[in-house]
């Protein structure tokens, strides 16, 4: 009796056990069979959030000054490969400005760097530069991003933004004279000076525009480290710095700014982009690296900005900068369509492949002339022009007499088609 | 006729050792704590922190040398039974030289495979993309051909972490389970490897087609067969399901005491069950992660990066799997699993809770800390940002300190349970993950 009892009460307790057990496997299936089902959809009815009104512009025509921040990508990727790879300090590389006299790769810092340069400028940028040439890794690699945006707003009045300010003291100061950059900024024809992020490309060729501007109004996004605040002043800035938070910023009629908080390789966080809000056309995202994703920043803006719709697009795109490849990009590649885009120019550190995928999918990118160091003309290129709203010349009036024997955008293959993509 | 007494390796020898503390809890437990804590950082910032010694978290070399060593220590304890080490050895050696001599063998195995067999063999004479040299002479720049060729070869051991531990605990090495070592050992790798190179060829293999221009199409299906369902062409979809396969492996042998499938009675039932449950669990936790990410950051949007995109949101489900292997190894390596009475629901249920709210502190910690003291990028979601490395490798010398040094040095072998050669290396038992007490 006794041992049919124990049988009987370890018999209910094995099935107890397997009940529960089974119940416990059951109720995770259906979670998993729910979690990835159409009905999930119901719990991401979205917010129909009031969206900012920043206004409206005529129009907006963008010079590219220079989209070529390096000129040779082995050399680049071979310092960031022998520094220890893409998340070391970019203040650590001893790439110029900030070399010291050691001139080993990896071994600098700001500290170490500012101290034999700091006197110079931003007057004798010559002799700056000079130093990084003796001392410097890659000194003949750097070259620097930098745009023009001109607005013409709704009062007829224009207003123009420099957007970064390129790596090179003597590559950007340079393009600056070739744009008439340098006299815009000397009259105090600029409004503002937009850094998009901390990254050497776009903003250690600072001193260059203090050069010429030392009283501009600045704008970086927050999330700069100390080193990049202390290289504003040990620059000579002497006017307003306007250091933006995450989210959106209005800078006048028709133009924001918008700070993405994100983490960026070479340790660098946050990103300035622009929206301008052209009247009877749309909205124009303008970028310097894009880190945050294109598509990102079209959905911010169709989440949080009036607008009639998503019309162009001016800047780098941050795909593959180093010709490097990762499936996950054509994921990019297959959707941009979809979001209605008008005008593309996507440069920079959208790299090659990624326009020619464009192109062969039939994104409508403009196509430039391959100019002052920029590598293919499938992609607006250094003194080329784009218009949003307003008819512009490819080439800037500044550099056409510059080229005579520049070319005509090429299309590559005999169908039109740029060879070397695979849609 | 007197039979010879039978060599005896290192079968059994896990669940056998009685591991006792040298000190009132919680001195043990603090103390291995400290000093596995002490011993992460240092060869953190020799092998891997970026601003470190060697760097090699560039991230995916480092991510690749971690998973293989991972993988080769699961080989070596729990398929070879630390064959050819033998159990006297084992049990008489000090654990800082146990340590030392079958670490330096891992690594001389995990070095042998990566760079002979993958780099060398399958490279040179099979796929390219799993030698730098061969993709460098085709082009592609020096640093990405590293990163590229890790990606292949770490994927593969991705699998294999997966796979090799799965078929002991679920199929309970069966059916080999009764041949001595190394035969069952090499039969199972073979048999692991083998599954795992199938999976490749149906999961990263297409990936790596398409990582290419031109897209490799003749030789993989480009674009990948999983792409409108995955929302990515991606082959993340698959490590985030094949993460979760191996997290609930280790769940099952550990705090779950490989409830409730052992309550099956009927062998082949319950070593079935226990296997593919496996993965019908993992499977569950790929599609509930993901759409937990989904309820608290928004949905996904196919095309865009970070945050918000696909293929990083089944990344992240594998990380956050991760996070949740971790502290159910501590219970059961440090905590003798932790609680050991109640009912086995009571228990289970309790260990996976306990775990559950350690994870997600140590989440938590990692996304708000990891960039200070680890190195790592700021935030969720940049590329660089891989905290499976920094778990893994602390897995690792989790590994190392309960496998080869006997949970030196709060813990020790009680003399009297030692034992000595006999007929134990006849039964072929699987392995378990003992608890120290």
């Amino acid at each position: 009796m006794t041992d049919t009892s124990h049988g009987s009460t370890g018999d209910r307790r094995a099935f107890l056990r397997g009940a529960a057990g089974g119940t416990a496997l059951g109720a995770l299936g259906m979670m998993g069979a729910y979690s990835y089902s159409p009905l999930r959809h119901a719990h991401f009815a979205k917010d129909e959030n009031e969206k900012a009104d920043i206004g409206a512009v005529r129009s907006l025509k963008v010079t590219n000054i220079s989209e070529t921040s390096w000129f040779n990508n082995a050399d680049l990727i071979g310092d960031i490969r022998g520094a220890g790879g893409l998340l070391v300090n970019q203040y650590r590389f001893n790439w110029p400005p900030f070399a010291n006299k050691n001139g080993k790769l990896a071994e600098g810092s700001y500290a170490d760097g500012i101290k034999h340069i700091k006197d110079d400028l931003p007057n004798n940028l010559e002799r700056a530069w000079a130093f990084q040439m003796e001392n410097a890794v890659h000194p003949e690699n750097a070259g620097g991003y930098a745009a023009l945006l001109e607005i013409e707003l709704r009062d007829g009045s224009t207003k123009k933004i420099l957007l970064d300010s390129g790596w090179s003291y003597d590559w950007i100061d340079k393009s600056f004279q070739r744009e008439g950059i340098d006299k815009m900024l000397a009259n105090g024809e600029i409004d503002a000076l937009v850094i998009s992020h901390e990254h050497f490309d776009h903003f250690w060729g600072f001193p260059v525009t203090m050069k010429y501007a030392p009283e501009i109004d600045v704008y970086v996004p927050e999330g700069f480290y100390e080193e990049g605040f202390q290289y504003v002043k040990d620059s000579g800035h002497r006017g307003a710095l306007h250091v933006l938070k995450p989210g959106l910023t209005q800078m006048f009629d028709g133009v924001a700014i918008y700070n993405f908080a994100i983490p960026i390789i070479t340790r660098v966080y946050g990103e300035n982009s622009l929206y301008v809000n052209v009247e009877g056309k749309g909205l124009v995202s303008v970028t310097g690296c894009c880190h945050q994703g294109i598509i990102r920043f079209a959905e911010t803006a169709l989440q949080e900005i009036q607008m009639e719709k998503l019309y162009g697009i001016y800047g780098g795109l941050h795909i593959s900068p180093f010709d490097d490849w990762d499936p996950k990009y054509d994921d990019l590649v297959f959707t941009l369509g979809d979001y209605g885009f008008e005008k593309i120019g996507a440069n920079h550190c959208t790299g090659l492949l990624t326009v020619k995928k464009f192109v062969a999918r039939g994104l409508p990118v403009v196509q430039g002339t391959a100019r002052f160091g920029s590598k293919d003309p499938v992609y607006l290129g250094n003194g080329d022009q784009i218009g949003f709203g307003v008819d512009v010349a490819l080439m800037s009036p500044a550099s056409a007499h510059l080229s005579g024997s520049a070319g005509a955008p090429a299309t590559g293959g005999d169908d039109g088609s740029v060879k070397g993509a695979t849609y | 006729m007197q039979s010879e007494p039978m060599e005896r390796y290192g079968e059994g020898y896990l669940e056998e050792r009685n591991l006792v503390q040298r000190w009132p809890s919680p001195i043990p437990q603090i103390l291995n704590l400290v000093l596995l804590a002490g011993l992460f950082y240092a060869t953190w910032w020799i092998f891997q922190d970026p601003r470190g010694w060697l760097r090699m978290y560039t991230p995916y070399v480092g991510y690749m040398y971690c998973r293989w060593l991972l993988i080769i220590f699961i080989w070596m304890v729990y398929i070879f039974n630390f064959w050819p080490f033998r159990r006297a050895w084992l049990e008489r050696t000090h654990p800082l030289i146990k340590a030392v001599v079958l670490t330096s063998v891992a690594v001389v195995i995990m070095v042998l495979v990566i760079k002979g067999f993958f780099e060398g063999l399958l490279g040179s004479y099979a796929m390219a993309y799993f030698s730098p040299s061969e993709m460098q002479k085709l082009g592609i720049t020096d640093f990405f051909a590293e990163e590229y060729a890790a990606l292949a070869i770490l994927m593969f051991a991705a699998l294999a972490s997966w796979l090799s531990p799965a078929w002991v605990v679920g199929m309970e090495n069966a059916p080999w389970q009764r041949e001595r070592q190394p035969v069952r050992g090499i039969t199972i790798l073979l048999v692991t490897f083998f599954l795992a190179t199938i999976i490749f060829f149906m999961t990263m293999h297409p990936h790596m087609g398409i990582l290419y221009e031109q897209w490799q199409s003749f030789a993989a299906i480009a674009p990948p067969w999983w792409h409108e369902f995955a929302d990515t062409v991606s082959g993340n979809f698959h490590v985030s399901w094949i993460m979760c396969c191996t997290v609930v492996v280790w769940l099952v042998e550990t705090i779950w005491e490989r409830y409730p499938f052992r309550l099956i009675r009927h062998d082949w039932l319950r070593r079935c069950a226990t296997f593919f449950g496996i993965i019908a669990i993992a499977v569950c936790c790929h599609f509930f992660l993901y759409f937990a990410q989904e309820l608290w950051w928004g949905e996904a949007v196919r095309g865009t990066r970070r945050l918000f995109a696909p293929d990083w949101r089944w990344l992240h489900v594998g990380e956050m799997m991760i996070f949740y292997l971790l502290p159910a190894l501590v219970i059961t390596f440090y905590f003798n699993n932790w609680p050991r009475k109640g009912s086995p629901t009571s228990r289970i249920l309790i260990r996976t809770l306990v775990a559950l709210l350690a994870a997600v502190v140590l989440y938590w910690l990692y996304y708000n800390t990891s960039h200070l003291f680890l190195g790592t990028q700021k935030g969720f979601s940049h590329p660089q940002q891989f905290p499976m490395i920094p778990t893994i490798w602390m897995i690792n010398i989790m590994l190392i300190n309960h496998w080869f040094m006997d949970n030196w040095p709060g813990w020790k072998i009680a003399p009297a349970t030692r034992t000595v050669p006999g007929d134990a290396a006849k039964t072929g038992a699987a392995p378990s993950m003992q608890a120290a007490e």
